[in-house]
């Protein structure tokens, strides 16, 4: 049979609902923990989405149907300012973009949109968001090769951690590179500090879950095993 | 498109490029108001606990579609599929795939309606569209010829159940059914509607918690319940059929040991209840079949959690048990195929060999290394009630038996139009597609 994926309520009613994803323990440090955040790239966001501001209006007066890829690139810009040019994160705490799979990425900016998923800097970009300008933006980002900002580990500690990602089984659903597929994102690459936040929120079951196969997963790592996972998936290739 | 800058852009006189900057900054600082990093407690929501300071949390159960997974098949990759959420366009599928009977024809008939669900026809022609995952009941209405959507309810709790009887919509969310009356007169204001009967899902439960709604001949209103999970002994009211009255709220149950239904329809001789229904999963790629199911009479019990298929006794719950304590399905229908909805067609476009046999969409199997399905087949069905012949009607929508995914579509329910055409929708895409015929 094959009814079978859909939201799962979360143990204790809104449990799965009240994560606050990309923005996790890391915040409370004190430390900024984001370009995006930073003075230095205060101007370079604000003038991103005055351009895409200035082009949607154009977009608009010219009655232009069809995004076409420059259009749609232009619109992406609004996304580049924390993500990383070309959706290629250089903040440790925030996601690549670039490379995941289509469908991934449109999920999360739909549940992003519905509040399932809840973040407060994700919110304002995605509330109006309508399905074709995720689509869009999920074909723009999924084509965008992925850079790997990450350094490997060395070899000794890059075994250890394979044989942690093989015993947590995260290849079965990842993929055999960890390279993702349809609804299931990417991790070899991905941001160190994002990986961790996202694996102790699902661990801490308060990480938006659309299965719940994560939320289960999760429970088997061991909290000591994550820096060092993380730190793997991170310097993949 | 639609970005956060647009309400304010459509409001701006092209000169007014300064104002935008200005509200470009202005739209901005919000965001990046929330982000600095303060040097107080985080808020309750923000963070998940630190390694180190929580009790680790009781283990999460495995998702409901793991559940009952044998050791041996603890490194198995197969997985259910999820919709594409956002829908897409149909000049971005491989329609042109499709294979119907010589004669028949297949089209799109609307796209653009994410995770397009069950359906049911409004008296005045409005189509109604369900969602699972989503949250909305959509309307597509003819203006000259020109089929627009209207999302005309929102907010709810996985409303998959729709039905539509003497000018009201009932719709089932999983926790409690809804009507909605004279709502064709007011699309785009239908109200909260009133409640019908709530406290459906107690428990919140895992598993197969959405709803398939229909009216029966009765004037009560069929429902079901699914199974908590994989494989587990449901409690009173899971896994079962149940009806009820929507006059009074009146509740009763009317069949058990079905794992979960997700389509229902009536003879149109007889009025006797036939329904699909979803096998266990994690036995094997052939074990047990999908079923469909006749219930002459209230009060027949199917077999699950003990015996499935009719004569497979559960390798777990089945201990002590006979399956000839159970109702027998009307036929077998394959292994993890997923049937989900079913029609009698009683329309007159279609040929004569058609008429009173049943439609059934398959969604199609996940957990199966050879999968099947993706398709809309027909079951013929003879005189007595019995099932002759099971055919495929509509393929095409599968692509590849060993792919991940295997498929470009996935059929879910079908409706059968006022001109005899069937409808037969796509959650996949978000697309509904209709099959006609001329001879």
């Amino acid at each position: 049979m094959s009814e079978t994926l859909a939201p799962r309520p979360a143990p204790g009613g809104n449990g799965a609902r009240r994560g606050n994803a990309a923005t996790g323990s890391r915040r409370t440090g004190g430390a900024a923990s984001s370009a995006c955040a930073r003075g230095a790239t205060l101007a370079a966001i604000v003038a991103s989405v005055a351009i895409v501001a200035i082009v949607a209006l154009a977009v608009t007066m010219s009655g232009a149907g069809a995004a076409d890829n420059a259009a749609v690139a232009e619109k992406a810009k609004l996304c580049v300012a924390c993500h990383g040019p070309d959706g290629n994160s250089t903040d440790p705490a925030i996601p690549t973009i670039a490379g995941q799979p289509k469908q991934f990425i449109t999920t999360q900016l739909v549940m992003f949109r519905e509040k399932n998923r809840r973040n407060d800097q994700m919110l304002p970009f995605v509330v109006n968001l309508s399905n074709a300008d995720i689509n869009d933006f999920g074909t723009y980002f999924a084509a965008q090769p992925m850079r790997v900002a990450a350094t490997a580990l060395p070899d000794d500690k890059a075994a250890e951690a394979k044989q942690l990602v093989t015993q947590y089984r995260c290849n079965q659903c990842h993929g055999p590179d960890l390279k993702g597929l349809q609804h299931i994102p990417r991790l070899a690459g991905q941001q160190p500090d994002y990986l961790r936040t996202q694996l102790l929120g699902f661990k801490a079951m308060t990480r938006f879950d659309m299965d719940g196969n994560m939320t289960s997963a999760a429970q088997a790592v061991n909290p000591a095993h994550i820096e060092l996972i993380a730190s793997y998936l991170a310097g993949l290739q | 498109m639609s970005l956060p800058v647009k309400p304010f852009l459509q409001r701006l006189s092209q000169p007014a490029a300064a104002a935008a900057l200005t509200t470009a900054i202005a739209l901005a600082l919000p965001a990046l108001a929330q982000q600095p990093a303060p040097a107080t407690p985080a808020p309750a929501t923000a963070a998940p606990a630190a390694p180190t300071a929580a009790p680790t949390p009781a283990p999460a159960a495995p998702p409901s579609w793991m559940q009952g997974r044998s050791d041996s098949d603890a490194a198995s990759t197969l997985h259910p599929f999820a919709p594409i959420l956002t829908g897409r366009p149909a000049k971005e599928l491989p329609v042109d795939k499709l294979k119907v009977p010589p004669g028949f024809k297949v089209e799109v008939y609307v796209e653009g309606i994410p995770e397009a669900r069950s359906m049911a026809m409004g008296d005045k022609g409005t189509l109604f569209v369900s969602n699972r995952n989503l949250t909305n009941v959509y309307a597509v209405v003819d203006s000259g010829g020109k089929r627009e959507i209207k999302t005309v309810l929102k907010g709810l709790k996985s409303p998959n159940g729709i039905a539509f009887d003497k000018g009201t919509l009932y719709v089932a969310e999983r926790h409690r059914i809804s009507r909605f009356d004279g709502i064709e007169d007011k699309l785009d204001n239908a109200g909260d509607g009133k409640v019908v009967i709530d406290n459906l899902d107690p428990t919140s439960q895992p598993g197969h918690f959405w709803k398939y709604l229909a009216m029966g001949p009765d004037g009560k209103l069929y429902f079901n319940v699914g199974s908590p999970g994989n494989i587990v002994m449901p409690s009173y009211m899971q896994a079962a059929i149940h009806r009820v009255d929507p006059k009074t709220g009146v509740m009763e149950l009317y069949a058990t040991g079905v794992r979960n239904s997700v389509g229902f329809d009536w003879h149109p001789g007889t009025k006797d209840l036939w329904f699909t229904n979803h096998a266990r999963d994690w036995v094997n790629d052939d074990t047990p079949h999908d079923t469909l199911h006749r219930a002459s009479k209230k009060g027949m019990n199917f077999g699950y959690p003990f015996c499935h298929q009719g004569d497979f006794l559960d390798p777990e719950f089945g201990k002590g048990r006979s399956c000839s304590e159970f109702d027998k399905p009307a036929t077998k229908l394959g292994a993890h195929i997923a049937p989900l909805g079913m029609k009698f067609y009683t329309g007159k476009m279609f040929p004569a060999e058609y008429r009173n046999n049943i439609f059934i969409a398959m969604h199609g199997s996940w957990n199966r290394s050879t999968k099947q399905g993706y398709n809309v087949m027909v079951a013929k069905v003879d005189g007595k009630g019995n099932v002759t012949k099971l055919e495929p009607f509509l393929e095409g929508f599968l692509e590849n038996a060993k792919g991940d995914p295997p498929m470009w579509g996935r059929p879910v329910d079908i409706l059968q139009m006022k001109d005899g055409s069937l409808l037969v929708s796509d959650d996949y895409n978000g697309v509904i597609y209709r099959v006609s015929y001329k001879k």
